[in-house]
């Protein structure tokens, strides 16, 4: 009975532990995006209008997705979320950048941006974190399999 | 399988962290480079080519160069058929550095008038295309473009000719005297020969003199051209054969009635 409530106990902080982990690495992205909002990017929103919303849906969705892969860490769903997130950020990204070419018109004044540099960097970065989250996962199933031997002496 | 993992992870963060620190500089950058545009010169100079001048201040005080900073204009008629184009670039504008760019676009006078004597008599409204286009921290291109209306003032407008008065000059021959009138709405002097032929309600030929006009830039022109016309010949109706012999105005031809 002891040892039941010893392993319900030691699970319980487990859950707590990521829980609280999750959360704070979720609270950790907004205040950085908050202040990368506040220091650079509020003077821009004025000038492009769907700037704001742009940014909130992704950062809203973004740390969801964090929030859920800390939640499952430990577990092969962890790398699963890992690379939906890259996935995410590339197609979200694509959608939103208008593949790459943002244009704003106002009044009679046409403002054209040409981001496929840096939609391309994006890209890459993004499936330089896929790549991780697939080694990852497959890391993690090999250990889980067979679990790493002490080296000899 | 772990050490590559890592390596993949300090990786990616370091170019993550570039990446956001470059994109997020550049945008802030943007705001501190300003632009400012002189005022707009037209000339017309000696071998008939207009010039339209736009000069730009460009002062760059963000934290990246700016790359290839064009100025294109395109003007077209109301029909939207080209006109004149050009582009202006200037290669890079440093950090820290005020660059002025001078934009000209040229048109032959000559060839434009040629193309629609109408501009000699009737203003226009000519649709200008601009476009200003630049590589933000020489890696961003970046283009703003806009269409303005350009008045296209007339050299000739409302260019009429009144009703003949004749006197006797002898026995034979009338002095007809007729006023001339114009109002020049170009940005340019004008300055030009006329040959006015005159036709009796015949159809003959009657007259036929050689006059000089001229009227500075939005001013009004008044006054009067004589024919020597033979007596028996002069009629109270008839036209009037107006040609401009002075180039760029030379393919102007009208006729004009009388009585």
């Amino acid at each position: 009975m002891a040892e039941k409530n010893d392993n319900l106990n030691s699970k319980l902080r487990k859950y707590t532990f990521k829980a609280v982990k999750a959360t704070l690495k979720g609270i950790l992205f907004y205040v950085l995006y908050i202040v990368l909002w506040m220091m650079f990017l509020a003077p821009v929103a004025g000038v492009l209008p769907g700037l704001q919303r742009m940014i909130e849906t992704f950062v809203m969705i973004y740390v969801i997705l964090i929030i859920v892969s800390e939640l499952t860490s430990g577990t092969i769903f962890q790398y699963f979320f890992d690379a939906v997130k890259c996935l995410f950020m590339i197609g979200y990204l694509i959608m939103a950048l208008g593949g790459g070419t943002m244009s704003i018109t106002m009044e009679n004044v046409n403002l054209a941006v040409d981001l496929h540099v840096f939609l391309g960097i994006i890209m890459l970065l993004s499936l330089l974190g896929l790549a991780k989250a697939v080694l990852q996962a497959i890391n993690f199933m090999s250990e889980k399999a067979e679990p790493p031997q002490p080296l000899p002496l | 399988m772990r050490v590559p993992i890592r390596m993949i992870s300090v990786a990616t963060t370091v170019f993550w962290i570039f990446l956001i620190v470059f994109a997020v500089t550049a945008v802030y950058s943007v705001r501190d480079v300003s632009f400012n545009m002189g005022e707009p010169q037209s000339t017309l100079t000696q071998d008939n080519m207009m010039i339209l001048s736009l000069p730009f201040t460009v002062a760059n005080r963000g934290f990246y160069n700016i790359g290839l900073l064009s100025v294109t204009t395109q003007i077209s008629d109301e029909e939207g058929d080209l006109i004149a184009d050009n582009s202006t670039t200037l290669p890079v504008v440093r950090v820290g550095e005020q660059a002025t760019l001078v934009h000209n676009v040229t048109i032959n006078a000559t060839d434009f008038l040629w193309r629609n004597q109408n501009y000699l008599f009737d203003d226009a409204m000519f649709r200008v295309n601009m476009s200003l286009g630049m590589r933000i921290a020489e890696v961003i291109p970046v283009q703003v473009s806009t269409n303005v209306s350009m008045p296209w003032g007339a050299p000739f407008y409302n260019f009429s000719l009144g009703q003949p008065e004749s006197a006797p000059f002898d026995l034979t021959h009338v002095l007809v005297a007729v006023p001339l009138s114009f109002e020049n709405h170009a940005f340019f002097d004008v300055a030009c020969v006329l040959r006015i032929q005159m036709y009796n309600a015949y159809g003959s030929l009657v007259g036929d003199t050689q006059t000089s006009v001229s009227a500075s830039q939005h001013s009004s022109y008044n006054g009067f051209v004589e024919f020597n016309v033979p007596q028996d010949e002069m009629t109270n109706t008839g036209r009037f054969e107006v040609l401009f012999l002075t180039p760029p105005f030379d393919s102007g031809q009208l006729e004009v009635h009388y009585g």
